[in-house]
């Protein structure tokens, strides 16, 4: 629903800290939080049914997880688990457009840029690629 | 998002709770399907790997073989294609040929995928640290086994590293890549005509039609040892017919995609290989077999230049490293989703969401293997490649077999079917198993081994059964490695037979339908992460 808060959900420390914080705003907007786990196998090396079925399990672990978690904070909360099947960068700008959302909520490894780089950093790409704001949470020390 | 070629069509993001196998997200378009599928196959590493074998075997007839080993691994993508259809599974022919055959025959089959991608990585490592020296100019070191031994161990631990953080490369850079490699063969082929046919170079040879024909060669083990040297050439297609595919184009783009990246593997096999031998006739691809396009690029490039084709065959190694090993771990993850081997081979690395443990795994038996084989044999590429044939004729003929078995009911509904699920797919298992035990024969004769190691001395016996003569004086290394693995498989299954019965329960099913998903071979398993 347009104003949504789009939170990317991975089950780091970083993402525990986004959660803490996008359920804050959420409830001070008074609007769904959608808790979002992308995941799309390489698409080099042939079938990735079993493959895909498997982080599928781990992603539905983790955003049920922390919903269960933002429903903790308040009961009154609307948020709503989602697993979707595209690189984590795609599925969160996609369901940010699809549900008009106001804002995307994500946690940061607390790495260094070059790793960052490496390993593909979705915050990094976040800020290049979204409409809409983005939040950067960092983990805890 | 609009920007970046993702290697995926845009999809709506399918919030899907519902825990069905086979699930369709990650999806790839015809063209990028047929990139995948001659980027599995790697064409530049291919013919540098086998290309001097072929010529060891069967002389100037080479192109003939590249022709004729196409036509049992046409008939096996036939069967690809119609079992992906009903079961996408990442096991391939191992959840088919349970499904088929039955549970024990499937353990093979799967071991039969893993070990055959284990036997690659030793060619692999050595190609790419010998290619690399030669890019550089270091060609003292690119004839040190050592140094080369050092370079390929270093190559996967890098390669194994990528493929457990899943670092990829985007659809841009990988269709830029392979269509570099295209490009720069087709360059090759075209300039060596243009001098074999302009100018005179030494031991040169006009082109003739009597190279394409299969009919010339000498003895059916050359034929045979030949074939299961050019079935290897072929390898990888089936990882552009078991690609996942786009939703609204469900059951059809890998199968066309598997046809036409074959058809545009043949021509370059074809042409590069007359293009070759032509050259400096096939002694001289024979006597380079180790190194037969770095020789051959100097020649027909001149200095400088040449380096092109030396680095296509580094990229074309790149790719073949990745499709080995990412389809090695998906295979370990869906035999330990079905409970074939254990649980630990599925676990998902909760970070870098890969099948990090069998990657770990695959890669440091990689390592143990490749030095221990460069430590032990006096040609790791030959012996490699020749124990490769033994292990993708032994997998693809089952997958042969395994459609023929599983649609017999759908056979005789039309004539359709009879040719495409059932006559294609028994001719190129029969070929490929023809050329397998075949193979047994011409290699156990030391007279007919393609190098010059015996292993096995014990081994001796000189027979005559049926009129067949069974002659051997000691054991060749592809002989030893390309059986000895696919053996060593079966106590390993009884091992854990004894222990877990589940997987063996599964009691072999027939087909009811073409079209219609097949139902899950396991319920879901729970997914590990630890």
């Amino acid at each position: 629903m347009a104003g949504d808060i789009v939170l990317g959900f991975d089950g780091s420390a970083g993402a525990k800290s986004a959660l803490e914080v996008a359920v804050t705003l959420a409830r001070a907007f008074d609007v769904t939080l959608a808790i979002v786990f992308g995941y799309e196998p390489n698409p080099m090396g042939g079938e990735t049914s079993d493959y895909q079925y498997q982080l599928k399990l781990l992603g539905e672990g983790f955003v049920n997880a922390a919903a269960a978690e933002a429903r903790l904070v308040d009961p009154a909360l609307d948020v709503e688990p989602l697993v979707v099947g595209l690189r984590p960068v795609d599925a969160l700008i996609e369901t940010a457009a699809e549900r008009e959302a106001r804002l995307i909520v994500v946690g940061s490894h607390g790495e260094l840029p070059l790793v960052g780089t490496i390993l593909g950093s979705v915050p990094h790409k976040l800020l290049h690629h979204a409409r809409i704001p983005v939040l950067v949470v960092p983990r805890p020390d | 998002m609009a920007t970046t070629a993702s290697l995926v069509g845009v999809s709506a993001p399918a919030a899907d709770h519902a825990p069905t196998k086979g699930l369709k997200t990650g999806a790839l378009g015809l063209v990028s399907s047929i990139v995948i599928g001659v980027a599995s196959t790697a064409p530049a590493y291919s013919l540098a790997a086998s290309l001097g074998l072929v010529t060891a075997a069967v002389g100037l007839l080479a192109p003939s073989v590249m022709l004729l080993a196409f036509i049992p691994m046409l008939f096996i993508a036939a069967a690809y294609f119609y079992l992906n259809r009903v079961d996408p599974d990442c096991g391939t022919t191992f959840t088919w040929v349970t499904r088929a055959i039955g549970p024990k025959t499937g353990w093979m089959a799967g071991w039969g995928i893993l070990i055959t991608d284990l036997v690659v990585m030793p060619s692999l490592a050595q190609i790419a640290g010998q290619y690399t020296f030669l890019l550089f100019g270091a060609n003292g070191a690119a004839n040190n086994r050592f140094w080369v031994g050092f370079l390929g161990v270093i190559w996967i631990i890098v390669m194994t590293a990528i493929c457990v953080i899943g670092i990829e490369l985007s659809a841009r850079t990988q269709v830029g890549l392979l269509g570099a490699e295209i490009v720069i063969l087709a360059i090759f082929a075209a300039v060596a005509l243009a001098k074999v046919y302009g100018s005179h170079i030494a031991h040169s040879l006009r082109p003739t039609l009597g190279w394409l024909n299969p009919l010339h060669i000498s003895s059916t083990g050359a034929l045979a040892g030949a074939i299961l040297t050019a079935v290897f050439i072929y390898w990888g297609w089936d990882t552009a017919v078991t690609v996942n595919e786009e939703a609204k184009d469900t059951k059809r783009t890998p199968g066309v995609a598997a046809v036409l990246s074959t058809l545009v593997l043949l021509g370059i096999y074809v042409i590069v290989s007359i293009a070759a031998q032509a050259f400096h006739g096939a002694g001289f691809l024979t006597a380079n077999s180790n190194d037969v396009l770095n020789a051959l690029s100097h020649d027909v490039f001149g200095s400088g230049w040449d380096k092109f084709l030396v680095l296509a065959v580094l990229t074309s190694a790149s790719a073949s490293t990745q499709t080995t090993i990412l389809p090695a771990a998906r295979s370990a993850l869906s035999m330990s989703v079905h409970k074939a081997i254990p649980r630990r081979f599925g676990t998902i690395h909760p970070r870098f969401l890969t099948p990090a443990y069998a990657t770990s795994w695959f890669g440091v038996l990689s390592i143990v293997w490749f030095v221990g084989l460069s430590i032990l044999s006096n040609e790791v590429l030959l012996d490699s490649i020749l124990a490769l044939g033994f292990g993708i004729a032994f997998y693809y003929a089952m997958t042969g077999y395994a459609c023929v078995i599983y649609y017999r009911r759908l056979l005789m509904k039309s004539l359709k079917n009879l040719v495409f699920v059932g006559l294609a797919p028994l001719v190129g298992a029969l070929i490929l198993t023809w050329a397998f035990l075949d193979s047994i024969f011409v290699y156990s004769n030391p007279a007919n081994a393609a190098g010059d190691q015996v292993w096995f001395h014990f081994v001796k016996f000189n027979v005559h059964i049926v009129g067949i003569h069974f002659y051997a004086d000691g054991l060749g290394p592809p002989l030893i490695i390309g059986l000895g693995l696919l053996i060593i498989g079966l106590p390993l299954m009884l091992a854990w037979m004894i222990r877990h019965r589940e997987f063996f329960r599964h009691t072999a099913e027939r087909a009811e339908s073409l079209h219609d998903a097949a139902p899950p071979l396991t319920p879901g398993a729970p997914v590990v992460t630890d």
